[in-house]
């Protein structure tokens, strides 16, 4: 049991961020990154939203993908590039700072994968329709979206407890930084409202987290 | 909920208070109705429906992480990323078919007009500074008048910040008296109530410019008295005493901090950090801003006249009148005694004429 609201204290400070969401997450985003990864083919296309600084990215430049990341933080992207550097994937990884709002600036049909990790968790309900909306459109068809974040857990069982270990972190977090983040209400829902076919969801976390994995379907294939 | 939430956002407004951010209906807009823009603290969004009543607009409500326009924009939650943010994803351009939004001017410090429109194609338009105004605002086919643009502090107001800032503090101060010298307890409310409604109550007409030189005013005269009263005691000098030293103490926590109730005060707390040498408490930044740079006089406000195209970006934002327009309605700096280094103009010049120099 754990929760991702931590996460929102250390965003001040990229050059240690992975490694002490690394600490309080016990290893469990890093596995989560390397799923998906492993979807990612040599040679495809791949847009990262809210890329932090650039974990997810290396990974999937590594296993010869050309990534596109950005992230709404300056900051972040600042010690993504520095990354970059040290791992000598300049060429294969571009990063911009760019917000969830200035999305419709991406092109169409564009990328054969489009992830993201942990953001959708930190926008308000609008930008996430708003996100998933262009996720879909920026998406080649037969194209793939992963998303991973923190959800509301399904039994009420299941929801107390996430509460109850919540709630505590949640007020530290909101005490320091005056700001939190919201489990996703049915992220499965959001990807089949924008017209994709969710192909997997795996839980972790004592249902308080979701890997969901969906695909734009073929012109002219059904819906 | 809603009641829990209305009461924190009043008494304990020194936190944060959000409420759901996106579009709102008030009364039944149509395609042509204006659009208003306006923060997520629950208290503004309460009493802006509340004034709007009748009226039928479209009102955007835009991340500033639950504060209230003003103390948000002034602390970069509620900026130009919230605004472009609203406008592009809460299916306004969907509602609406003209693309003009009216901005809260006291949000200025924060929303730069100019790349809200260049971000979204949208017009802006800065609305009246208090909710009240609106209605005569939009009767008035969207003009402004001069008493629109400026910030007030009026009795109702200040009792109001007032009370709501300073709640939590002497709701813990009576908590303790009740706890460890409860036969003082009734003192100390009775001299809470009375140093509050004089302080407050006649506060524009107390000596001094800044909260500081009040209270050292209003703690002169009691001093005086307290004297009076130690030296020629008459049979019942105890209360009198204790209610005279409670009351010394009060002024001084009462106008400690006027610039943080008041868009009409600059910051008396942020400047004394700032010589102390804090950088930051949280999220709230002291040394090294343009802000208290400003008010400690590290910076002057200036004017560079060449680089001005007297386009009256600064006029329209300033809630004190610090600029203004000339008999050959070229631009001005009017007052610069009045700033409290929101520092709105500077985000709004686009010349880049209005500067922060280093003195």
């Amino acid at each position: 049991m754990f929760s991702y609201v931590f996460m929102k204290l250390l965003e001040g400070r990229p050059e240690t961020y992975d490694r002490r969401v690394e600490r309080v997450a016990g290893g469990h985003i890093r596995a989560v990154k390397e799923q998906i990864a492993n979807l990612v083919h040599p040679g495809d296309q791949v847009l990262e939203i809210g890329c932090g600084t650039g974990e997810l990215a290396v990974m999937m430049a590594r296993r010869g993908a050309k990534v596109t990341a950005f992230d709404a933080s300056e900051q972040m992207v600042r010690a993504a590039r520095t990354r970059m550097v040290r791992e000598k994937l300049e060429d294969r990884v571009t990063l911009e700072p760019l917000e969830v709002s200035g999305m419709d600036r991406l092109e169409s049909a564009t990328y054969d994968v489009v992830v993201s990790t942990l953001v959708l968790s930190e926008l308000s309900p609008d930008e996430q329709r708003y996100a998933i909306k262009h996720a879909a459109r920026v998406l080649r068809a037969g194209g793939h979206i992963a998303f991973a974040d923190e959800v509301r857990p399904r039994t009420t069982w299941q929801r107390l407890r996430y509460q109850a270990v919540r709630f505590p972190m949640l007020a530290v977090t909101y005490l320091v930084s005056r700001s939190s983040t919201r489990p996703l209400e049915d992220l499965s829902g959001q990807l089949s409202n924008a017209g994709l076919e969710v192909t997997r969801e795996e839980r972790s976390l004592g249902d308080a987290f979701a890997l969901v994995v969906a695909c734009k379907p073929q012109e002219g294939g059904k819906r | 909920m809603n009641l829990f939430k209305a009461t924190w956002g009043f008494l304990f407004r020194l936190f944060p208070c959000p409420t759901e951010t996106g579009l709102r209906k008030i009364g039944n807009p149509s395609e042509e109705s204006p659009v208003l823009v306006t923060c997520n603290f629950y208290t503004t969004v309460q009493r802006l429906s509340r004034a709007l009543r009748g009226q039928d607009v479209w009102l955007l409500v835009a991340e500033s992480r639950g504060v209230n326009v003003w103390c948000a924009a002034c602390g970069n939650e509620f900026n130009t990323r919230s605004v472009v943010s609203a406008i592009k994803t809460s299916g306004i351009e969907e509602a609406v078919s003209h693309r003009t939004v009216i901005l809260p001017p006291l949000g200025a410090a924060g929303i730069s007009a100019r790349e809200v429109e260049k971000q979204t194609g949208w017009h802006t338009r800065w609305g009246p500074v208090r909710a009240r105004d609106i209605p005569a605002y939009l009767n008035a086919r969207r003009k402004r008048t001069e008493a629109m643009k400026r910030a007030t502090y009026t009795l109702v107001e200040r009792l109001d910040t007032a009370l709501g800032s300073l709640f939590p503090f002497y709701s813990l101060v009576a908590l303790a008296f009740l706890g460890f010298a409860p036969h003082l307890l009734g003192y100390f409310l009775l001299t809470l109530a009375l140093t509050f409604l004089i302080f407050f109550g006649l506060c524009p007409w107390i000596p001094g410019k800044h909260g500081w030189q009040k209270v050292l005013f209003l703690d002169a005269i009691l001093g005086l008295a307290l004297a009076a009263v130690v030296f020629w005691p008459p049979a019942t000098t105890r209360p009198v005493r204790t209610i005279l030293i409670m009351a010394m103490l009060l002024f001084a926590l009462h106008g400690g901090e006027l610039g943080g109730l008041s868009s009409t005060w600059a910051s008396d707390f942020d400047p004394l950090m700032a010589r102390l040498g804090l950088r930051a408490i949280g999220n709230t930044r002291f040394a090294g801003t343009t802000r208290t740079d400003l008010l400690i006089g590290a910076r002057l406000l200036t004017h560079n006249t060449e680089d001005c195209s007297s386009c009256g970006a600064c006029v329209a934002v300033c809630p004190l009148g610090v600029w203004d327009r000339g008999p050959d309605r070229r631009v001005v700096l009017e007052r610069r005694e009045a700033c409290t280094a929101c520092c709105a103009c500077l985000t709004q010049c686009p010349e880049g004429a209005i500067t922060a120099q280093p003195v």
